[in-house]
């Protein structure tokens, strides 16, 4: 940006100078892009080579790959195809639609801590969990099913009392975090309530883990992340100009409600359907992009980074949670927290020596 | 003929958020301090007329407000001394009060329960209500409070350590270490986030970020800690008595005074930085006052009451609602609405079940969504 500057408010420049520093920039940023998408990638490849190979028993990387490309014999396609391929791809999807659902939440409501964790979805989720586990007693996938519910009803709780004449970014944060408060109150007074074993396998689901997420969870999860990445892809043309503020997104044309609607709705049903199979992963979809947009940094929201961090995060945490303490395997919820915070408190204290210099 | 309508349709609603972007303009022209800024009055004179009324609110409202809240505070501390479980006489506990009988057994219950918790939810609703609107003001988020700062979550860790480790099992143990924990955490978020709002928010839910997977991880394991910490987290009035308040009345002093020094100076921090930092105003002293009295403030109410959700957020808005977006207003307010809050939460949770009690904490969560909503839902809600 500071190129830009310069070179138009220099007495005597013409219109190609001007041309050819922001053509600098843009070439610069995007360069910058790249590399973070490429390193997150090959990051990524290494948990996952690591999380496959690693374990009870333990697969060599040369047949991991052969195993992966049919040559494998049945222990080894058994290890890798139903024990361990599941979880690596739960990681991965999980955390991307995490990272991307908050990645929206934070960049169409204008406001850095507006994540599902704070605005009472994944609370929700959790609540309608916590309250089929301790107050009906139910176990397995019906726990998905009311976590879901749970999540898409203060979904819509947030929109019903939130909309008036259009959605606004400031009724919709200050709404969901109330909620929030509601449901982790709520959730607390239940925990409080019940029998302490029950009550101790109910705050475990309220961590998030993915070591449980197979077969058809995987799927459905899967084809919606890949969904929702898609309309995320169509929609979001339009986020640089809803950044600007609701004014000036206005008198540019656009129809900010309808927009940042789509754009919401999508975010939520990311974040249910996430959450639904893997628990509320802990401040993903509030790390992730807040890292993402520090590693690209060129004042966008970094969707597509916020997607690669939030993988790259669930899945690291993941097979850290496995293999870091002998004799404890944590869940990856409480992992995602220890390792994310830390990173991203880092960057920001970096960033303010940077600016003060 | 389309033609005209078209533009007219699109001219209305332009005019109408021309307004909301002047109108936080007209509110710092009605800060005395900030009267320099006369072209954005002037601006907010022309276009936000129709807007003024919610906006402008004289001296005499603000006093009427303090008033009304004044008188619901005294109705609010009478109910909490009359209703309970046991059914005691109005008239027996105006007795109790003035002169206690040691061999009644009414006297007692007023005296060993219910002026304690009353007590109890008098100083933790003045720190709560104090404390939101400090954050509030520091930051200049209006979702910023105790619990997302980081420092509930501080308060928590420790008291879980000192359960897990120390083996402390009373609620008066818990004290100093609930304190410790906020303090640590408020130091870490306010030294990491000094410069800017944002990162102080986002500084404040990393920290939480970080703390809340650490008391999962005790608790998960820790089967019997977790039994004695799950009480305390519901956030309670009971179980605590005068002592605990003796010993933490100071804090809040203290607290409340920083709290009310800084009012003026956080009018001008509401108009940005740069425009502070160009009044005079070292904005670096403010945000570290502004800290102290929040560690204080935060400190002793998680201390007394357990983490109570959304006392400290729903309070500065609703005062905010009252007497406009002077702060030297809002704190007398919210000083008020605090307790007023938290108490009636608690006695709400006495009546609601026969014969049992609902805590406090639940209550006030219950309480305070409809009104956060409500809020967010009327016409001027930003005010920030």
């Amino acid at each position: 940006m500071a190129i830009v500057t310069d070179a138009a408010t220099r007495p005597g420049t013409s219109v190609d100078d001007v041309r050819l520093a922001v053509g600098a920039v843009r070439r610069r940023n995007r360069r910058r892009l790249l590399l973070a998408l490429a390193s997150g990638a090959a990051l990524a490849l290494v948990f996952a080579m690591i999380a496959i190979s690693s374990g009870a028993a333990s697969v060599a990387p040369d047949r991991v790959v052969a195993t992966l490309l049919g040559q494998g014999d049945r222990t080894e396609q058994l290890v890798v195809f139903t024990l361990r391929l599941p979880r690596i791809l739960a990681a991965v999807f999980v955390g991307a639609a995490f990272g991307l659902s908050g990645a929206i939440f934070q960049a169409v409501l204008r406001n850095p801590l507006a994540s599902p964790d704070i605005l009472g979805v994944s609370t929700g989720a959790s609540l309608g969990a916590v309250w089929a586990i301790l107050g009906l007693g139910l176990g397995g996938a019906v726990v998905s099913g009311f976590a879901l519910a749970g999540g898409l009803a203060v979904a819509a709780i947030i929109w019903a009392t939130a909309w008036r004449q259009g959605l606004h970014g400031i009724r919709f944060v200050l709404v969901g975090v109330g909620l929030a408060y509601v449901g982790a109150s709520l959730i607390a007074w239940l925990l409080a309530r019940a029998e302490i074993r029950q009550a101790q396998a109910a705050l475990l689901w309220t961590v998030g883990s993915v070591s449980d997420v197979r077969g058809d969870a995987l799927v459905l999860v899967m084809i919606g992340v890949v969904i929702g990445c898609l309309l995320v892809a169509v929609f979001s043309r339009g986020l640089p100009v809803l950044a600007l503020g609701d004014d000036h997104a206005i008198s540019l044309g656009m129809r900010t409600h309808v927009r940042r609607g789509i754009l919401l709705l999508v975010a939520v049903l990311l974040i249910a359907v996430g959450t639904s199979v893997a628990g509320p992963i802990a401040f993903v979809a509030l790390i992730a992009p807040a890292i993402a947009r520090r590693l690209v940094d060129d004042g966008s929201a970094a969707l597509a980074a916020s997607v690669m961090t939030g993988a790259v995060l669930t899945l690291g945490a993941d097979v850290l949670g496995q293999f870091a303490l002998p004799q404890f395997t944590a869940p990856v919820g409480i992992v995602t927290g220890l390792i994310g915070a830390p990173y991203l408190l880092w960057l920001l204290a970096r960033t303010e020596r940077k600016s003060r210099a | 003929m389309s033609g005209p309508s078209t533009v007219s349709d699109q001219e209305a609603p332009r005019v109408a958020d021309t307004a909301l972007v002047v109108a936080p303009g007209s509110s710092a022209g009605a800060v005395p301090a900030a009267a320099g800024t006369a072209p954005a009055a002037a601006a907010a004179d022309v276009v936000a007329s129709p807007r003024r009324r919610g906006r402008r609110i004289g001296t005499g409202r603000a006093i009427a407000v303090l008033a009304a809240c004044t008188l619901a505070l005294l109705a609010i501390v009478a109910a909490s001394l009359v209703f309970g479980v046991r059914s005691i006489d109005p008239g027996v506990v105006w007795q109790a009060i003035v002169g206690p009988d040691p061999a009644n057994a009414d006297h007692n219950v007023v005296w060993q329960l219910r002026v304690p918790r009353t007590v109890i939810g008098l100083l933790a609703g003045v720190a709560l209500g104090l404390a939101g609107t400090l954050i509030q003001g520091v930051t200049r988020n209006p979702i910023a409070d105790p619990g997302l700062l980081g420092l509930n979550a501080g308060a928590s860790l420790a008291v879980v350590l000192c359960i897990a480790m120390l083996g402390v099992s009373s609620p008066l143990g818990y004290i100093w270490f609930a304190f410790g924990g906020a303090a640590a955490a408020a130091a870490i978020v306010f030294s990491i986030g000094r410069g800017q709002p944002v990162r102080l928010a986002l500084v404040g839910a990393a920290v939480t970020a970080f703390i809340t997977p650490l008391i999962a991880l005790v608790l998960l394991r820790d089967t019997e800690t977790f039994n004695q910490y799950r009480f305390w987290a519901v956030g309670s009035l009971t179980g605590r008595g005068l002592d605990v308040a003796a010993l933490l009345w100071p804090f809040i002093l203290v607290g409340a005074i920083v709290a009310f020094v800084l009012a003026n100076r956080l009018n001008l921090l509401a108009l940005g930085d740069d425009v502070a930092n160009s009044l005079g105003q070292r904005v670096g002293t403010t945000r570290l006052a502004a800290g102290i009295g929040l560690v204080l403030l935060c400190g002793t109410a998680t201390s007394l009451a357990g983490p109570i959700a959304l006392v400290g957020l729903v309070v500065p808005h609703a005062a905010r609602r009252l007497v406009g977006t002077d702060y030297r207003w809002i704190m007398p307010t919210a000083l008020l609405l605090g307790p007023v809050m938290l108490l009636a939460a608690d006695v709400i949770g006495r009546l609601i079940v026969p014969n049992a009690e609902l805590e406090a904490g639940v209550v006030a969560a219950f309480l305070g969504a409809p009104v956060l909503i409500a809020i967010a839902r009327s016409r001027n809600v930003a005010g920030l």
